[in-house]
């Protein structure tokens, strides 16, 4: 009986090797496979920004724009949801914050360019988007030292610790406040505004930052309203927010476009990416 | 005198539990209807209910719901034709073949099958079924096939329980009058018990539809989200469940409305499906 146990675990073992090895042999790239597109969802910051920078937005005119993205393309709703899809599909892909990239798949090149902050910063990698924070009128004292101390090397330095790149030329911060804050807007900056003002109120214990997280739009709108001292937003300013608001980039973040790691493509340039996702090119063949 | 003040007190109690559910599917109503008619009258319910096009990005932006209508309804239809038969057969097994023992650990399992939060389903098809029909079938694995199949899945508790409930309530009489008139013991329990539990089963086909068409968090990990028509068995759908959750954190303004018009179709079809249901469950009582 005992032996009979044995004999299938050792059989079930091997079959799992088995297996296992065969799985490893299956991993050649066939480029004539069909391109599995990975997009977010509308009104997405990110999608927004992906769309505008590759030119897959197409503006005429008379103020029309129309979003060409393919309606085949996979959509969904977050920065890990898009991962696991790539992650797990060898033909896929798609695009997230390049603060959010890790090493379950690969970012490739963009004309020649790799997604790294340096590259954002020198502004050799295209597809980046600003960070921006808006206010209207003056500033509070306590504002305005908050805003010193986001441009400050130490706020520049905790941007950059996040995998965001720094912006200007940053000197160190000093000064002292007490007060309260507003701030809303973007999902995606508010990561990082949760750190920067973590790091605020350690140094200044007698301030008090509300964050919400409302989007980009939203935040804009609060901040012209009054209801929020500082918005944040994850892409440029409009003419029509910028005629209230002062702006301000706080940083900057770039657009990673990522494939699984099987696949063997490291460079696409932004025309061959455009052509991709409105769903010209739906082969692999075009990275060759 | 005290007692009395006391008994009315409980008595108000009562009626006040009692009408928390009215009241709040007063409000649910109020505010989908609210926050969505003014924007179907505005946009117009043809252009809303018929439109091909869901590009809230553009400018101008279009809001047409069709594909994601229609992707619910292909979905459900798909899940019911997969966990329909499968709950059905189960549920005749286990009130009428399964011995005690095995009873004793399926039963159970079943139980805890429609305990098991929809994102953990959701989890299990997009890491187990989706590369299944990916690597069959080609393409990204998120499809309407794959939806149905989770949601097939999905439907099994609902469709098993009431099933199996209403196959028990059959009287003893109509078995043992089919026995002793020659039938055997299967015939006998596909022939005449099924039948006479027929509303019974409808009622719980019809339950397990809802449940398909209101699901949510799982669907949106395996059914691609592509808010176009439906193209085929194979290729990505949306449904109006996740069209709302899906865009919900980043609309404003109109695309917000025409989230919440979504909804308010949404709620019109889950009633739909609900006075169905009421009208075979009395028709099988009387």
């Amino acid at each position: 009986m005992k032996k009979t146990i044995s004999l299938i675990l050792v059989a079930i073992m091997v079959a799992i090797f088995a297996v296992g090895c065969s799985a490893e042999e299956q991993s050649d790239f066939d480029t004539s496979e069909i391109i599995n597109l990975v997009s977010r969802e509308d009104g997405s910051g990110t999608r927004g920004a992906f769309v505008e920078i590759v030119g897959i937005l197409e503006k005429d005119a008379d103020g029309n724009e129309v979003d060409r993205t393919y309606e085949e393309a996979v959509i969904q709703n977050g920065t890990d949801a898009v991962l696991t899809t790539v992650a797990g599909d060898e033909y896929a892909i798609g695009y997230i914050s390049l603060g959010s990239l890790n090493d379950t798949v690969k970012a490739v090149s963009v004309g020649g360019a790799q997604a790294t902050a340096a590259n954002v910063q020198d502004s050799s990698y295209a597809i980046a988007r600003p960070f921006n924070i808006a206010y209207k009128g003056e500033l509070s004292s306590v504002g305005a030292d908050f805003l010193n101390f986001i441009l400050s090397s130490e706020g520049q330095a905790i941007a950059e610790e996040e995998g965001y790149v720094q912006v200007g030329e940053p000197v160190a911060y000093e000064g002292s406040a007490e007060g309260s804050l507003v701030v809303a807007g973007s999902t995606s900056v508010t990561p990082l505004m949760e750190k920067l003002s973590e790091a605020y109120q350690k140094l200044n214990s007698g301030v008090s930052i509300e964050i919400q997280s409302t989007g980009s739009s939203a935040g804009m709108q609060s901040a012209i309203e009054g209801t929020a001292d500082i918005g944040m937003a994850s892409r440029e300013l409009k003419d029509s927010e910028l005629a209230e608001l002062t702006g301000q980039v706080i940083a900057m973040d770039g657009i990673a476009v990522i494939v699984n790691k099987e696949n063997p493509v490291e460079d696409l340039t932004i025309d061959q990416i455009k052509s991709i996702f409105v769903g010209q090119s739906t082969e692999w063949t075009v990275a060759e | 005198m005290k007692k009395n003040s006391l008994e009315g007190f409980m008595k108000g109690i009562f009626i006040l539990s009692a009408l928390m559910s009215v009241i709040s599917i007063v409000l649910i109503m109020y505010f989908i209807f609210a926050g969505g008619l003014p924007f179907i009258f505005e946009y117009g319910l043809k252009n809303f209910l018929l439109g091909t096009q869901w590009k809230p990005s553009n400018i101008p932006a279009s809001y047409g719901i069709l594909p994601m209508i229609l992707g619910s309804i292909y979905v459900t239809i798909g899940a019911t034709a997969i966990g329909v038969p499968i709950g059905i057969l189960t549920a005749t097994f286990l009130a009428k073949f399964c011995n005690d023992k095995l009873y004793k650990y399926l039963k159970p399992a079943i139980n805890l099958m429609s305990g098991i939060p929809s994102i953990v389903y959701g989890f299990f098809g997009l890491t187990v079924i989706v590369p299944i029909m990916r690597e069959f079938f080609g393409g990204t694995g998120m499809s309407i096939a794959t939806a149905s199949i989770l949601l097939g899945i999905m439907i099994l508790p609902t469709v098993i329980g009431m099933s199996e409930a209403s196959i028990r309530a059959v009287p003893a009489t109509y078995y043992e009058g089919s026995i002793a008139l020659g039938a055997t013991h299967e015939r006998s329990v596909m022939k005449v018990i099924l039948p006479a539990a027929k509303s019974g089963v409808l009622s719980s086909v019809i339950l397990g539809i809802g449940r398909a068409i209101g699901e949510t968090m799982a669907v949106i990990l395996v059914a691609g989200n592509q808010p176009r028509m439906p193209k085929g068995l194979f290729k990505g759908v949306r449904t109006m469940t996740t069209n709302i959750v899906m865009e919900m954190a980043y609309a404003a303004d109109q695309h917000r409305e025409a989230l919440i018009a979504t909804a308010a179709v949404l709620f019109i079809f889950i009633l739909i499906i609900n006075t169905v249901f009421l009208i075979v469950k009395r028709r099988g009582e009387n």
